[in-house]
């Protein structure tokens, strides 16, 4: 962390994560990574990454979901535009807010974790020795932790979404079931092919990295035990800042 | 690989539990893309309609058509076809179909809130079904494009309104002759004087009316004399011993005399003939004759007398001239 300018060190850290980025895909492309060892890291990281977190989280979720449908069903009544509130909540809530909201969770939960982690790794020398014992640390312990974020988030956002989309319909029909006509031509129309897809694809984006730019920046740890800090930090910092960038690069593809 | 384990427990079922949030995960996903496949009706049998409009600004795919209010189907497509319109492929579920009949009307409309409408219309739901693959003509109703046409039209009569009330406008003018008016009629000669403008002319005016009551006043005094007149000259004439009654009895009197003259007449016939047949003996004839014609010449003076009092007592003119044979 010595560099001339940040400037040059910012950008350095974006291509050591980017470098890592590939790197990663290549290997979880690849029929070897999938072992018992590589498949046993996922299946920790899973645990820890949603399921541990699963209930609080539902239940941030479910009460953030409800004040948004509030929100935007009373104000589009107010409005005189009550038809389009599903629409708006669909849109706005389900499509946009939570998943990035949901990245952002895990990202503050397992994303620092991930970056402390693979830092001491570095610091305590355990990286060097697993390499020295002939472990392809790459295939054996990031590839996976990579794919479980990925699985973990997408789970997440899933079922909020799916907590998000019932309660819309109980704000704006009570528990009617004649309101259902309604509430699925307004779910013909906002869901499509593309945008479930571009809905799927994005989740699994923020899930990726949500570990890979923690795990990259955690890599750039020095010996020292005090570099461990900076690195969390600087790794966080990129990963809000990833997130951003994906979610605004979602919507101009959409919307443009 | 035991980097974690210093810090965390591995749980028992570690296994299940992962794959018990992944299985639910599926879940949701697989039964929302089936829920999504079935609102867009990919498991259910359409009825294809295509509307040929000139302009299908603000249409947009997946776009609702509506019937009574309610979506019946949705916009599928837009293109535009080979002779410059604009061809809109509607998609509605079979269950649906009913509502659109070979009368139908379709209608696109453009309201100022939300997007463009497609609207159905249909008058006589017994109308034979529209065909599969129909093509009908949407017509436009649109708001927006009413509005230019709205506003210019408005800011004419806004124009025409500032003419009227500004300063020196034909609202001022009129408001201020208004004033004078009300001023006027509040004034000594009343409504009287603001009609006439001065207190003059409106002096003058009641002048000219007190003259025309006095005026009336002696004209309704010629007129109790006149009917005293009438009811005179009524009484003279038509009452008992009148004109008309003594002229009655004149006449019949005038009957009479006629009767008697008419007997003098056929006796002087009856002494003509003798006189004929008495012949060379007129001398001895001419003392009778004397005595005829004194009764004669009676008769003629009684005659006359009496015409000359029809005459005193008859108004009216008539040749009453007696000829003698």
């Amino acid at each position: 962390m010595s560099a001339a300018s940040p400037f040059v060190d910012w950008v350095v850290g974006w291509g050591r994560a980017i470098r890592f980025a590939a790197l990663a895909l290549a290997t979880a492309l690849s029929p070897s990574a999938y072992r018992a060892e590589t498949r046993d890291v996922a299946l920790k990281q899973i645990y820890f990454t949603a399921w541990q977190v699963l209930p609080g989280f539902l239940l941030f979720s479910t009460l953030f979901s409800f004040v948004v449908i509030e929100i935007a069903v009373n104000a589009a009544r107010g409005y005189g535009l009550a038809a389009y509130a599903l629409e708006l909540v669909m849109r706005g809530l389900v499509l946009e807010l939570i998943p990035l909201v949901t990245a952002l969770f895990v990202a503050l939960r397992s994303g620092a974790a991930i970056a402390t982690e693979i830092g001491l790794m570095k610091a305590t020398g355990e990286l060097e020795r697993l390499r020295a014992a002939g472990v392809d640390t790459l295939e054996r312990e990031f590839v996976p932790r990579v794919a479980a974020a990925a699985v973990s988030v997408l789970s997440l956002t899933v079922m909020s979404c799916a907590i998000a989309m019932a309660l819309a319909y109980w704000v704006m029909y009570g528990v009617s079931p004649h309101g259902f006509a309604d509430f699925t031509r307004v779910v013909a129309l906002v869901f499509g092919g593309a945008a479930l897809a571009g809905f799927l694809l994005k989740c699994v984006a923020f899930g990726a990295l949500v570990a890979v730019i923690p795990i990259a920046a955690g890599l750039h740890a020095s010996v020292r035990l005090k570099s461990v800090p900076v690195v969390v930090l600087d790794g966080m910092v990129r990963l809000f800042f990833a997130l951003g960038a994906v979610e605004v690069l979602a919507l101009a593809v959409k919307y443009t | 690989m035991d980097i974690e384990s210093p810090v965390t427990q591995v749980p028992k079922h570690l296994q299940f539990r992962v794959a018990l949030l992944l299985a639910v995960t599926l879940v949701i996903v697989i039964g929302f893309v089936a829920y999504v496949l079935y609102a867009r009706g990919v498991f259910e049998a359409v009825q294809r309609l295509t509307l040929v409009a000139d302009n299908a600004e603000g249409v947009s795919v997946r776009m609702d058509v509506t019937f009574s209010g309610f979506p019946i189907g949705v916009v599928r497509r837009i293109a535009l076809g080979e002779d410059g319109k604009a061809r809109i492929e509607v998609d509605v579920p079979q269950r649906e179909a009913k509502w659109l009949r070979a009368s139908s009307v379709f209608v696109l409309e453009r309201g100022l809130v939300g997007g463009a409408k497609i609207r159905v219309f249909t008058g006589d739901l017994k109308a034979p079904p529209l065909p599969n693959d129909a093509v009908r003509p949407v017509l436009r109703g649109d708001t927006q494009e009413e509005i230019p046409q709205l506003v210019a039209t408005s800011r004419a009569i806004l124009e025409n309104l500032e003419r009227l009330t500004g300063s020196g406008g034909a609202l001022n003018v009129t408001l201020a002759n208004l004033q004078t008016l009300s001023e006027r009629m509040s004034g000594r000669h009343g409504m009287l004087g603001a009609i006439l403008g001065t207190d003059a002319d409106a002096a003058k005016v009641v002048g000219a009316i007190e003259r025309a009551n006095g005026l009336l006043a002696s004209l309704e005094r010629a007129s109790s004399r006149l009917d005293t007149l009438i009811a005179n000259t009524d009484r003279r004439v038509l009452g008992d011993a009148g004109v008309l009654e003594q002229t009655q009895a004149t006449i019949v009197q005038a009957n009479a005399l006629l009767a008697d003259l008419r007997g003098s007449l056929k006796k002087l016939d009856g002494v003509l003939t003798e006189a004929q047949g008495v012949g060379a003996n007129a001398k001895t004839a001419t003392a009778d004759l004397g005595q005829l014609r004194s009764e004669i010449d009676e008769a003629v003076r009684r005659m006359s007398g009496l015409i000359e009092e029809i005459h005193r007592k008859w108004p009216f003119r008539r040749e009453t001239e007696i000829t003698l044979p």
